[in-house]
């Protein structure tokens, strides 16, 4: 059995920039990744300026290996049904479109960590003072000793799920999918993420260029017929924007976790197992869970050392020091941040003040029908009452987190 | 389109991962894939450096063996200096050598360019970015070199070695009854590490910067040459050296000014406006009216401008012809504009009562028995460097700063006090003056010396009240980068315990002048081993 200080479950962003973090503090750590590398991973790749300053400072510049084509996006173009459109540019500039296959083992790599890929992660034993962590290679059994685990494995963890087995049924899930669609005309400024709030479409629709197609994708909760809700995207693009598009040459999706980082439940560990990224629960408002991830990732490797270094339970310095992201994520949910702050890396009031008062009002509008599809899932009450207690504790609840 | 292979084979290249074989040059930006419009205004530079793998690591070991070197692998002496005291870099060197003699450091330079590794010197440890962490390589302890070589009590100089604390010389100096003229705030920081930098005193805007009050200097060269250095000889080498960040060599053993030992009388006047406290400041270090002057505040609410003076005619001088014209009031009517001040804001009780328990705290440090002797302090060393490091102090040192001229540090002040109160609860400042030498000028250049300051440059240190609190490196990383950003802004600089920062060096000082002192590094360290990532 190899015994190592750290074992990571996962070789994505969240994974790299926790690696990195204990790596630089020489601490021996592998890798586990299900697939063998680099894997393909299903993601829209437009990274935020946040996100992009962390991986340039931490992993150096990005080479054009990791990049789609456009190999950068200048913003956020938010549509609504009465037909008004936003564009809101990035502060700081254009960002980054990751090929996440490639970036993310350019991070690992980097990292320093060593990766033993095309090892399933099965689970895990807590004994306390150290963590036996089950794992198959190639079909067979393979065991790790490790003082502490990191799950950064993405929003269906296995390690979540190994250490909260009622995780799965306690939060709604959503099934996000795309389709590569050959161009035959498309209006869309390919240098935008596109977005609708349209109740009509779906949870989350959006629509952007890459490498030569175009995608579009749909969220919903999950049980809804993704064929079915696809199409209708389609058909409203054609309908509304003169989108003309060729049959899709490709299709993925994924389950999802949408609702941790609105409502502030989001999910830490126990014991010597800390939970990062989007298995955490954070993401971004319009999605964007890479650079929540990176961020959270970093501090799971810090809590660790901090932990190590302090002789202090790892619980107790990642959840402090986890405080900073949780705020950061949350407040872009927060309608009062977003109403009197600047929590986005766009600037939403600057664009809505840029439009007349009709367009302002459409706006509004459509915005509150869309939020109302929300409606079923009752997360309206916790977004109120942690909005309203921000600003009295400096952050949201800890006593809410797993 | 993306070429799968070739990407591929590019991963298989780039592993392992060394400095060595980075693709891109120690000290340049790489370049940007993404668009020239990308994170305006950061340079694309990896700031947390890759860690150095090791490949030459054993056959360094070897040598240095051979040569008689000690040479420490163990994970307890390397773990010693897993970080620095801003705490929020770690990595671990291959092994640690403690600095013995000139010609051990000379060995193992020779050694470390020979076999590419990486030294990283390490004084007292009291940079905050990582800048004295090794990421990998051989950490040179400098402590190991501390004592006094001689004392010219009639030339009014000191020789000493470059790994020795100021405390440590300040007791050297106490003995012949001599006393230093500038050391830095925090008294635990070496000799060497502070001439690298600067190091800022109450009475650095009469004497200048600590770095301003060195004579001579014993340098080892990144190439291992030991060399004797002032302004008439190899002026050059001691130019770079001197406010240098460590890039062009380890100090050894330097000659100091020093003077007399004097006692203090302290004066201090209380503000509720950073900006009037500043213009007071300003005006008396214009009118040399005090021998020691600086700000230390309680965030923005209680503003204590301090005064001190060697002798009683440079008091009385100054009672006669400035007191008056000071806008800060007494200890008492202080109290009571306080008192009317949070009296109509009951809401900010909170705030009243944080400050009312710093006063009951603070104020009988700075004036204890066994330091004041009629009124006067007897050892300023221990006042300044134990009771404000109690109380302004942590575990972890978070005192990201800027230096401008004096026209734009009002400015300065007000605005990165902003980013405090956005950060943190409680935070303090430290504004302090540094008297410019015209003849010093070669020795500013890229230096934490802003390069439009003229006669006095200007340095406010921001530093949150940590306390017990645990914050991500994030946090605090975001909230020194905004105060970092106003100093690009304003065209400033950085009077930081570790000077400079790679991040921001081509942002602050412009692409010429960092490829100017680069060329020179190339020169002078070849492999670029020493003092890695810290600027270049």
């Amino acid at each position: 059995m190899r015994t190592v200080d750290v074992i990571i479950v996962g070789a994505s962003l969240s994974a790299a920039a926790a690696a990195k973090r204990l790596v630089d503090a020489g601490l021996e750590t592998i890798v586990l990744e299900r697939q063998a590398l680099p894997r393909h991973k299903i993601c829209s790749g437009i990274l935020s300026p946040r996100g992009h300053r962390f991986l340039l400072e931490n992993f150096g510049p990005l080479p054009r290996e990791v990049l789609h084509e456009p190999v950068s996006c200048k913003g956020v173009t938010f549509h609504f049904p009465s037909m008004v459109s936003m564009p809101m540019d990035f502060f700081g500039g254009t960002t980054p479109h990751l090929h996440r296959k490639f970036s993310d083992h350019w991070a690992i790599q980097r990292s320093g960590a060593e990766v033993h890929d095309q090892t399933s992660f099965v689970g895990l034993q807590d004994n306390g003072d150290h963590v036996i962590v089950k794992a198959r290679k190639n079909g067979e059994p393979v065991e790790y000793r490790a003082r502490y685990v990191i799950g950064a494995d993405g929003p269906s963890s296995p390690v979540t799920r190994a250490i909260y087995p009622d995780y799965p049924q306690s939060i709604p899930w959503f099934f996000v999918g795309q389709k590569f669609h050959e161009i035959i005309e498309c209006p869309l400024d390919e240098q935008y993420f596109h977005f609708w709030f349209h109740p009509g479409l779906g949870h989350y629709t959006w629509s952007h260029a890459r490498d030569g197609r175009e995608i579009v994708g749909v969220g919903f909760k999950r049980g809804d017929n993704f064929a079915k809700k696809h199409l209708n995207v389609v058909n409203y693009l054609s309908d509304k924007h003169g989108v003309r598009l060729g049959d899709p040459l490709d299709d993925e999706g994924c389950a999802e976790n949408f609702g941790p980082s609105l409502i502030n439940r989001y999910v830490f560990g126990k014991g010597n197992v800390l939970v990062s990224g989007q298995a955490g629960g954070f993401l971004n408002m319009i999605g964007e869970g890479m650079s929540c991830a990176l961020h959270s990732g970093a501090i799971s490797g810090e809590a660790i050392v901090e932990a190590r270094l302090r002789n202090r339970s790892v619980q107790e310095m990642y959840r402090r020091m986890i405080a900073s992201e949780v705020r950061r994520t949350s407040d872009q949910w927060n309608p009062l941040k977003i109403a009197f702050d600047r929590p986005h890396e766009a600037d939403f009031p600057a664009a809505l003040m840029a439009l007349s008062w009709r367009d302002r009002a459409k706006v509004l509008r459509d915005m509150w029908r869309f939020i109302v599809l929300y409606k079923e899932f009752k997360w309206g009450r916790e977004i109120f009452k942690a909005a309203m207690l921000r600003p009295f504790i400096g952050g949201y609840p800890m006593k809410h987190w797993r | 389109m993306i070429h799968q292979e070739s990407f591929l084979e590019f991963l298989h290249d780039m592993i392992p991962e060394t400095s060595d074989r980075t693709s891109i040059e120690p000290g340049t930006v790489g370049p940007c894939h993404v668009g020239s419009d990308a994170l305006i205004g950061i340079k694309r530079q990896q700031t947390n450096p890759t860690r150095w793998i090791g490949d030459s690591w054993q056959a360094f070991a070897d040598v240095l063996r051979e040569n008689g070197i000690e040479l420490r692998e163990s994970i307890a002496a390397r773990g010693t200096f897993a970080t620095d005291a801003g705490g929020t870099a770690y990595g671990m060197p291959h092994g640690v050598v403690i600095a013995r003699s000139a010609a051990q450091v000379s060995a193992l330079l020779k050694a470390a360019q020979q076999y590419r590794v990486p030294v990283t010197v390490r004084g007292g440890g009291l940079i905050t970015e990582g800048e004295s962490v090794a990421f990998g390589g051989v950490l040179l302890d400098m402590t190991g070199m501390s004592r006094v070589l001689h004392i010219d009590t009639d030339a009014l100089t000191v020789r000493t070695e470059g790994g020795i604390f100021w405390h440590s010389l300040a007791e050297e100096l106490r003995r012949a009854n001599m006393d230093y003229l500038s050391a830095p705030l925090n008294m635990t920081s070496s000799v060497g590490g502070t001439l690298g930098v600067g190091g800022i005193d109450v009475n650095s805007p009469r004497l200048g910067c600590s770095a301003d009050q060195a004579l001579a200097l014993q340098v080892v060269t990144p190439t291992g040459d030991i060399v004797e250095c002032s302004d008439t000889l190899n002026a050059e080498l001691f130019q770079r050296v001197i406010l240098g960040y460590g890039q062009f060599g380890v100090i050894t053993e330097a000659t100091l000014k020093i003077r007399p030992y004097t006692p203090l009388r302290m004066h201090y006047f209380y503000y509720d406006s950073l900006r009037s406290a500043i213009e007071d400041l300003q005006m008396l270090d214009k009118n040399d009216a005090s021998d020691y002057s600086g700000i230390l505040t309680i965030m923005d609410c209680a503003v204590n401008l301090l005064v001190a003076f060697d002798s009683d005619e440079r008091e009385a001088a100054f009672k006669a012809n400035w007191q008056a014209r000071l806008r800060g009031h007494g200890e008492f009517g202080f109290a009571l504009c306080i008192a009317g001040r949070y009296a109509l804001r009951p809401w900010k009780l909170g705030e009243a009562w944080f400050l009312f328990r710093r006063k009951r705290e603070l104020f009988p440090e700075l004036q204890r028995a066994e330091y004041m002797r009629d009124g006067k302090m007897v050892d300023r060393t221990v006042v300044f460097s134990r009771a404000v490091w109690k109380f302004w102090g942590g575990k972890q040192m978070v005192i990201p700063d800027l230096a401008t001229s004096s026209e734009k540090f009002v400015e300065a002040v007000e605005r990165g006090n902003k980013v405090c109160r956005k950060y943190f609860p409680h935070y303090t400042l430290y504004l302090v003056g540094i008297k410019l030498r015209p003849e010093h000028k070669a020795h500013y250049e890229m230096s934490c010396i802003p390069p439009d300051a003229e006669d006095w440059a200007y340095g406010c240190e921001f530093e949150p009240m940590i306390g017990g609190h645990v914050y991500s490196r994030d946090h605090l990383q975001s909230f020194k980068n905004a105060i970092y950003d106003i100093g690009v802004d304003l065209g400033g600089s950085y009077y930081r315990f570790g000077g400079m920062m790679k991040g921001y060096i081509r942002r602050v000082f412009g692409d010429e002048v960092v490829d100017r002192h680069l060329a020179m590094k190339r020169r002078a360290d070849p492999a670029m081993i020493l003092n890695r990532d810290v600027i270049f």
